[in-house]
């Protein structure tokens, strides 16, 4: 309907000129509709779908194109999917299409998101956006020959000049005589060899260097393991090792850092997390402003060879828990240094911000006493309020939040100028409620409103976290916390906190989580494939065979019609059959979020055992089960079939040296008070003593070819669901396992 | 072709349809949902053809297959498995199955394979019964005979066993020719032949 509306309103115009010529009027139209519309930005995402890095930068872009361009725009993303494709073979099409949605839309700027949707662009441009300006961003300086690129296209470029990061080192720890470097194999990782040549000539003081380059991992392993104080380790991570083990730079760093005796510096702010200590990184945030005020610079008419592209300024960072590690004195870290990874109660990590909003708070409630008192000098007080305020928002901006007071009884609320959080442009004006909950992200308005009442009847301490959704369509956290005033119960006091950062940490911590799990169910879906083919086979058999039956009883004089129907219908019940044993497989191989919806436990079991049936058979396993009465608990169906499927064949494995006959395994369940308990217990080996405490941990296995994954992935899905899972020996021998989910949570919070 | 063929799977489905198409060839046929169903069959002596899944519950198709070959049942056995791989097959063909076939199977392949274990099973049969024959033959000799017999079929001379048994040549000779009746040889030759297939020597 929006775009119904504009060639109306030209078509209006159009009928006033019709006086003079209508027919000129009438061809111009087209024209002149492209003309006045908006002016519009297209930003090309190389991805399949948003990561946080493009989450991060298509926010990023939008707030700054909007807030800079004074005038109407349009912003339109596209996602190219190179991973999938090759935009080789597809770009033509991809060409064709975009050329299509995108021709009569008055595109002014096109922005590209990295090195791949850059190279798309410039294969593709004649055919999709002729003469379009482009804008660049997260291309490394090194990675492109800057006199190839034509002369309309300008944009940010990544700088990977390790120099900074390796000086850092330096700096956090006084005595470092010694560097170790690390990279891997491929192509990719060989790029590192130049930069950090380079970087170590530059450094040029008497560092002793030593290069691990494209090593097996567990050479690289060993090797960290045994480094002697005065050494540090530097590794942009890598792809492929000596062994052309493939991996991602993330898993590598992670193995690394484990296994180093000294602190691991890293080259991505991917990596903080993964136990690197820090570095000198590039932010998306970063460049996604700059470019986008290029992108602004351009739309203002500024021609592209009037801008020189040029590196984006990085910024250090460090991981707070490396700091701890290694007893970094955080009084080395260079001013603006960007600390991650603080523990997570809103005390420890903001406690400075808290302690000045505290004091603030303190001289503000002074101050009103003061004012009750001196009623006559209100103008006085209201000056001196005023100054007040003035600091306060000073010092508030500072630490980067902001302090309220909300009248409950005159539904008035006050809050301190600060942009990121309040979306009330002019603060000094008292807004109402429900104007703050209706700038929340429609989600969380409920939740908001129950804190909020619940503190003003308990007295009690108002914490709650929620979303604003900023008119450009950004998304800000908001941490607010408050109380009830002891003497004016009707009036609430609090500062309200940005924490968009950790909860973006947050959000990539718990993606490479559901990344794992994945991983773990299809190397499952792989140890099953035999025993689920063979399973497939039973209905293929059944259908051939009915086939073949009444392809005979068509060949006869006289046809039995009733038993070729009866064959039809059998026919028709395999093949569900087979349909249903594709489901569930296909169900192991599943991406994506958890989906929570109730759940009966029971039910769930009795659908493994369908799956796992001839796995099991095939192993000499006849499971029993004990399935009391449960209630329906709130899940993710595949998450706890995959916790079940786990144990299940931990268990088999487990008795694999046992006699067929001797081999029993018994699946439970119980309803406890407030939650559901699940018992798989076997009679194989057991758990050795020492090994109990461990079990759980990732990488922790006593098999030979086990990647000790599984009971981590248990676990963390267990506790995702606010649940336990605990190991222990049987009285008779074996190992008996026991998952206890509460019926109920809060549902806001699975990862 | 009017012999049974006895079909056994835990898969019900597969039951029938099988049942179903063999009908349609013209076979009889009886189905059985597990090993220990068939081995409790009513009328165990029946003859014909036994076509076995591998993998079931309870026990599986190898230990039907066993507990056959103890009891001396000589049914042929056709292995039927939704999963084969070599060794599998190699474990059944040498514990004496006839053949190994995987799932999904056509009705001709099958057939062809049921024709072919039928006739395996009845030179078997035939084979059987004459070994059967000559051991009743072995029983009927004196413990003497069966000395010169077992030193005969060592390739030793009359003389030689004369001088083993502490006898005279010519009653070695008298012993022969008795063992050569009873057992139905009319040449030496044919005797040696007869004493390597009782596993004589």
């Amino acid at each position: 309907m929006v775009c119904g509306s504009r060639p109306l309103g030209v078509r209006a115009r159009a009928t006033v000129r019709a006086t003079i010529a209508l027919w000129v009027a009438l061809l111009g139209f087209a024209v002149r509709a492209a003309e006045t519309a908006p002016a519009g930005v297209l930003i090309l995402h190389s991805n399949q779908r948003p990561t946080p890095a493009q989450v991060v930068i298509d926010d990023q872009l939008r707030t700054v194109v909007t807030d800079g361009f004074k005038r109407p725009v349009q912003i339109f993303s596209e996602y190219l999917d190179d991973e999938w494709v090759s935009l080789q073979t597809y770009g033509a099409v991809e060409a064709g299409f975009l050329q299509q949605k995108y021709g009569g839309r008055n595109i002014r700027v096109a922005v590209t998101d990295s090195l791949p949707a850059l190279r798309f662009a410039m294969q593709f441009r004649e055919r999709v956006l002729a003469g379009v300006p482009v804008v660049f961003l997260a291309v490394a300086r090194d990675r492109v020959d800057r006199a190839s690129i034509p002369p309309d296209i300008v944009g940010v470029f990544e700088d990977h000049d390790p120099t900074p990061t390796l000086r850092l080192a330096q700096r956090l720890h006084p005595g470092t005589t010694r560097l170790v470097v690390i990279r891997g194999a491929s192509e990719l990782d060989r790029l590192w060899d130049h930069r950090l040549r380079a970087a170590v000539g530059r450094l040029g003081n008497g560092l002793e260097v030593e290069y691990l380059a494209g090593l097996p991992t567990a050479d690289v392993l060993r090797r960290v393991g045994a480094l002697s104080r005065g050494t540090v380790v530097f590794t942009p991570g890598y792809f492929v090792d000596g062994d052309a083990q493939v991996s991602t730079p993330r898993q590598t760093v992670e193995r690394i850092s484990q296994a180093s005796t000294v602190p691991v510096y890293g080259a991505f702010d991917t990596l903080l997390g993964a136990g690197i200590v820090g570095g000198y990184m590039t932010r998306y945030e970063d460049q996604a402003r700059e470019a986008g005020a290029l992108v602004v610079r351009l739309l203002n008419g500024v021609t592209p060879a009037e801008i020189e592209s040029s590196p984006v300024a990085r910024v250090p960072m460090v991981d707070w828990r490396q700091l701890r590690r290694w007893r970094v004195d955080e009084g080395l870290l260079p001013a603006g240094t960007i600390v991650r990874s603080r523990d997570p109660t809103i005390w420890n990590q903001y406690w400075r911000e808290i302690s000045v909003a505290a004091v603030v708070l303190v001289l503000q409630a002074g101050l009103i006493a003061a004012l009750l008192v001196e009623r006559r000098s209100r103008r006085r007080t209201a000056t001196a309020l005023e100054g007040t305020q003035a600091q306060m928002s000073l010092a508030a901006r500072a630490v980067g939040l902001s302090s309220w007071i909300w009248d409950t009884a005159r539904d008035v609320a006050r809050t301190t100028p600060l942009a990121r959080v309040a979306p009330d442009p002019s603060p000094l004006q008292p807004i109402a409620f429900d104007r703050v909950v209706a700038a929340a992200h429609p989600a969380d308005r409920d939740s908001l409103k129950r804190a909020v009442s619940m503190a003003q009847r308990t007295g009690e301490e108002l914490d709650v976290e929620y979303r604003v959704v900023a008119p450009g369509g950004a998304v800000r956290w908001i941490s607010a916390r408050g109380r009830a005033e002891e003497r004016e119960p009707n009036r609430l006091l609090g500062i309200a906190l940005d924490i968009t950062e950790r909860k973006l940490a947050e959000l990539r911590a718990s993606e490479d989580r559901a990344a794992l799990r994945q991983m773990g169910r299809v190397s499952m879906a792989g140890q099953l494939s035999a025993a689920i083919a063979h399973q497939l086979n039973q209905p293929l058999a059944a259908i051939l065979g009915n086939a073949e039956a009444a392809q005979k009883i068509l060949g006869h004089q006289d046809i039995d019609v009733k038993e070729l129907r009866a064959i039809c219908s059998d026919i028709v019940s395999e093949n569900h059959r087979a349909t249903e044993i594709m489901r569930r497989l296909r169900e192991l191989y599943m991406h994506g979020d958890i989906k929570i919806e109730p759940i009966d436990l029971n039910q769930l079991i009795l659908e493994t055992l369908e799956l796992l049936r001839t796995e099991l058979l095939l192993r000499h396993v006849t499971p029993v089960t004990d399935l009391a009465t449960v209630p329906a608990i709130e899940g993710g169906h595949v998450q706890l079939q995959q916790v079940l499927l786990n144990l299940v064949l931990n268990a088999a494995d487990a008795m694999d040296g046992k006699k067929p006959a001797e081999r029993t395994l018994t699946i439970r369940t119980e309803s406890a008070a407030t939650d559901v308990r699940l018992h798989v217990e076997d009679n194989g080996t057991g758990i050795a003593g020492e090994h109990l405490k461990n079990i759980f941990n990732p990488f922790w296995s006593t098999k030979a070819e086990g990647m000790g994954m599984g009971l981590a992935i248990c676990q963390s899905i267990v506790a995702s669901h606010h649940g336990t899972i605990t190991a222990a020996n049987n009285a008779h021998g074996g190992a008996a396992f026991c998952v206890t989910l509460p019926t109920a949570w809060r549902e806001s919070s699975l990862t | 072709m009017t012999q049974t063929v006895f079909l056994v799977d835990d898969d019900a489905g597969i039951l029938k349809a099988l049942s179903r198409a063999l009908h349609g060839e013209g076979w009889k046929v009886q189905t059985f949902e597990s090993a220990e169903a068939f081995l409790a069959r009513p009328n165990p002596n029946d003859d014909g053809c036994l076509v076995l899944d591998v993998t079931m519950p309870g026990f599986d198709g190898f230990e039907l297959q066993r507990r056959l070959t103890e009891t001396k049942q000589y049914l042929p056995i056709i292995f039927l498995t939704g999963h084969g791989d070599i060794p599998m097959s190699v474990r059944a063909l040498k514990a004496g199955a006839s053949d190994f076939l995987t799932k999904p199977v056509q009705v001709q392949a099958l057939v062809a394979s049921l024709r072919s274990a039928i006739e395996q099973g009845a030179s078997a049969r035939k084979l059987r019964a004459e070994v059967a024959n000559l051991q009743r033959r072995l029983a009927s000799l004196t413990p003497r005979e069966r000395e010169v017999f077992a030193a005969l079929a060592t390739g030793k001379l009359n003389k030689q066993i004369a001088a083993d048994l502490g006898v005279v040549e010519q009653t070695v000779k008298f012993h022969r020719a008795r063992i050569m009746e009873r057992m139905g040889a009319r040449t030496v030759a044919k005797l040696m032949h007869i004493a390597a297939r009782l596993g004589i020597g």
